[in-house]
């Protein structure tokens, strides 16, 4: 609960302007609009950089900071975070580019913020909307997790279950949970990123799902990470997926909770027929997580 | 409707909790500069308990760091005239306390670094250890310090020295707590306080160290009881000048000290400027590192008009070792008198098959735990040997509530030994105990042996600070952890094996506490100094 409400869109992108553009008009229509809408843009190649900045031109809340390189969307929101957190806000709404928040969406998760911590005396961590799909059933990559107690202070009017684990598509952190748990891992590249951030920050105290707040994620298909779908295409992002999950849960609960992941994964990929070469590629890059430590960066 | 983030109107209660820090901030500052020109630069604060205050007196040209992200807002209180000099005060408005915080949480207890191993191989060596550090600690805090009073010097009748101001207002007394948390300190700070108000004092009641200062709701709901928060707000380095403003403002005729540093170190201002103001001061454990508050109090002791101490022990240490009067240092027992003078039987009898021991404290290193534990599994021992079917009780909370669970775990005592929270009904265990064990390492007069006793319990004792005024030789045992351990199950075996020497422990504690009944109550001392107080009488 704090007097100050600065709160800092941080959006990261990657050559996609047209939906980038959609995000933008859907940000401009909110009932509660944030003070700035930063957009992180990972070095695009296309119309991103002109649109953006011919926006910023009518539009003062609109920052544009473009990063030399792909650092990855965990190196956007790193950079992101840590451009926000120097600008001074106090709540951080952190959305990827291809998710439309409807126009109560941020209201919403600021309200459940304030009204959570007036009702229950606890601050937590995060607030994540709901998250929808295009035809509007739940966007299966970007379920919340629970934790066990969720149901503690779930109540007609106030119906905000505890979670522990979110993705960065419309989840909204205050900026105490910055100063103390720190930004997120930008070594992770891409992945995983925002699980480990708010599995980091949920130590103080869980975060909130807030289901009247509702976001659409414009993604080409409904589907959750399966290791069961690995193709030529996409085991780039299964790897680093892998990668960084092994090396989380080695820092979290060691080796035990490794073995039990590697199992996990292993059954998934037999289950899916993944092909033993990309199998391969897989389990090399468990072994890689093993010895990755990327430290947590400060503010 | 579209608003950006950062115009949303704050929340009534966000609003309304910050408004009354604001203006508890203000009401300290705005009497220690009444006619300052005072401005106040506020952040939102992260701390939930200290305000990190500073004060700039003269000129003061805002700085980048003032306008920070936390930056809350200025709020300029008006000198008497364009001339009078700047004030500026930098807080940071605590946030409020999460419900972890405000339970009485403290980190789990572990190991002095690099000596886990020996506790995990034998507890006892490494209480042994900590034992002989302590002792040699203690050895060289007495060769160190300074175990002299500061001479006050009372100045002469050539120079007129200051009188107290004519006033209609109510007398009032201020009651300076170390903290409001659990303590036996704070229980008598507490009871002082009701004393206060009964003899017809208004109570000022302040607190030295930050915190969240859990037992303020405790304080009586009474109109003449006012809890000022110079804690959070005011650094102890200027406390002596907010106190000369406060005590003309409130008519303050007493000051009462409960273990609160500051105002010892405000004793020089009152006694040039203040000195019609009285200055009580209640003390109750010589502790081992540097004696503690005692000796905090012997070395000011010039400055105190009445010196009020909870045991004999202490009468002679501030006779013995700071010369001061016996007119100065009352006695006043932290006792009821109706308990000592209606004791019931003591229920433990020699040969009885059944033995139910207590421990009730809290579960810090001072009541020592391990050795309570170490008793315990020495006495299963005895009892096993003896035919005896042994049960315990162990109550309390604190950092070693973890390692206590383990002990008991890893010495098969789960079963015969109950764990139970600080908020249990100690009367009612008592009513069912035979034995008290208290190993501490340090005691002043332990309150719950007086209970023990009013409930039919026989409590047994290390020999240390002032529990042989209440129990006889054979219930004390020595500080040593081996020692004590051994003395403990040697002093139950004695009292179980012989009616008559069981017969001689009761009838000595009894008369122990007896002869303590005789003497004056802290209530029966401190009382008619509140009432002449409140009667407006100059000391």
């Amino acid at each position: 609960m704090s007097v100050l409400t600065m709160t800092v869109a941080v959006i990261v992108t990657f050559n996609r302007s047209g939906k980038l553009m959609t995000v933008l008009d859907a940000l401009a229509a909110q009932t509660m609009r944030p003070d700035i809408v930063l957009v992180v843009d990972n070095a695009s190649t296309d119309d991103t950089a002109e649109l953006v900045q011919a926006r910023a031109q009518a539009d003062p809340t609109i920052r544009y900071l473009r990063l030399p390189t792909n650092v990855g969307g965990a190196g956007g929101f790193h950079a992101g975070i840590k451009a926000a957190y120097q600008m001074g806000a106090q709540y951080f709404w952190i959305s990827d580019d291809d998710a439309y928040p409807q126009p109560d969406a941020i209201a919403a998760l600021h309200d459940a913020l304030t009204r959570f911590q007036a009702q229950n005396v606890w601050r937590p961590s995060f607030a994540t909307s709901r998250v929808e799909w295009t035809d509007g059933t739940l966007c299966e990559m970007n379920c919340p997790r629970t934790v066990w107690d969720w149901a503690r202070f779930v109540r007609p009017g106030s119906p905000w279950a505890l979670v522990d684990s979110a993705s960065f598509v419309s989840v909204m952190i205050p900026r105490w949970a910055v100063t103390e748990h720190g930004l997120p891992i930008a070594d992770y590249f891409i992945w995983f990123d925002d699980a480990e951030y708010t599995r980091r920050i949920a130590r103080s105290y869980p975060g909130i799902f807030v289901p009247e707040s509702v976001v659409t994620h414009d993604t080409p298909d409904n589907r959750g990470v399966n290791f069961a779908r690995i193709d030529e295409k996409n085991l780039w992002k299964f790897k680093y997926g892998a990668r960084n999950e092994t090396s989380f849960r080695r820092r979290e609960a060691g080796l035990v909770s490794v073995l039990a992941y590697a199992y996990g994964v292993r059954q998934q990929m037999r289950e899916g027929g993944v092909p033993p070469r990309l199998r391969r590629q897989i389990y090399g890059a468990l072994i890689k997580g093993l010895g990755f430590r990327p430290s947590i960066e400060r503010v | 409707m579209s608003f950006l983030a950062s115009t949303k109107p704050v929340d009534p209660a966000t609003a309304a909790y910050f408004l009354g820090q604001i203006d508890q901030a203000r009401t300290i500052y705005e009497m220690l500069f009444p006619t300052q020109h005072l401005r106040f630069i506020l952040n939102v604060g992260e701390d939930p308990v200290w305000s990190n205050p500073e004060v700039i007196e003269g000129t003061y040209v805002p700085r980048p760091t003032d306008l920070g992200t936390d930056y809350l807002g200025s709020i300029v209180r008006p000198g008497n005239s364009s001339a009078d000099p700047e004030v500026t005060v930098r807080l940071s408005i605590p946030r409020q306390p999460n419900p972890r915080e405000m339970q009485q949480t403290d980190t789990p207890w572990r190991p002095t670094r690099g000596l886990g191993l020996l506790f995990r191989a034998s507890p006892l060596a490494y209480e042994h250890l900590r034992y002989s550090v302590e002792m040699l600690r203690k050895w060289r805090a007495a060769r160190r310090q300074t175990n002299t009073a500061i001479p006050l010097g009372r100045g002469t009748n050539l120079i007129a020295g200051p009188v107290s101001p004519r006033t209609d207002k109510r007398p009032a007394i201020l009651i300076g707590m170390h903290w409001l948390e659990m303590g036996g300190a704070e229980k008598l700070g507490f009871d002082t306080i009701r004393w206060a108000l009964e003899a017809g004092l208004r109570v000022i009641v302040v607190a030295a160290i930050p915190t969240i200062q859990r037992l303020a709701g405790r304080l009586p709901d009474h109109p003449d009881v006012t809890f000022i928060r110079l804690d959070r707000y005011l650094p102890h380095p200027m406390w002596p000048r907010y106190l000369e403003k406060l005590i003309h403002a409130e008519n303050i005729r007493a000051i009462h000290i409960h273990h609160c540093t500051p105002l010892y170190e405000s004793l020089p201002m009152l006694r040039v400027q203040l000195p019609w103001v009285q200055i009580i001061d209640s003390t109750h454990i010589i502790e081992y590192d540097g004696g503690g508050y005692p000796r905090v109090s012997g070395v000011w002791s010039s400055y105190l008009d009445v010196q009020h101490v909870i045991s004999g022990e202490l009468v002679s240490y501030m006779r013995d070792t700071f010369n001061v009067s016996a007119r100065q240092v009352v006695l006043g027992r932290m006792l009821d008198q109706d308990d000592a003078l209606a004791l019931p039987p003591l229920r433990l009898q020699a040969g009885q098959k059944m033995l139910h021991v207590s421990f009730v404290g809290r579960l810090f290193y001072q009541k020592r735990p391990v050795v309570v534990v170490l008793a315990l599994r020495a006495l299963q021992a005895w009892a096993q040997k003896n035919d005896v079917t042994l049960t315990a009780t162990m109550v309390g909370d604190g950092p070693y509530n973890e390692t206590v669970a383990e002990l008991l775990r890893r010495y098969d005592l789960v079963s015969q030994v109950t764990l139970l929270p600080g908020s249990t009904d100690i009367t009612a265990l008592l009513d069912q105990s035979d034995i008290l064990l208290l190993p501490s390492n340090n005691e002043g007069l332990a309150l719950v042996c007086y209970e023990a006793v009013a409930h039919g319990c026989i409590p047994i004792s290390t020999r240390v600070g002032s529990q042989t005024e209440v129990l006889p030789d054979a219930l004390l045992v020595p500080l040593a952890p081996r020692a004590a351990v051994q003395g403990i199950v040697a002093a139950v075996d004695a009292m179980w094996q012989d009616a008559a020497k069981l017969a001689g422990a009761k009838t000595d504690l009894q008369a122990a506490l007896r002869r303590m009944s005789t003497d004056p109550t802290a209530e029966e001392v401190l009382m008619p100094t509140y009432r002449s107080l409140a009667k407006g009488k100059v000391a």
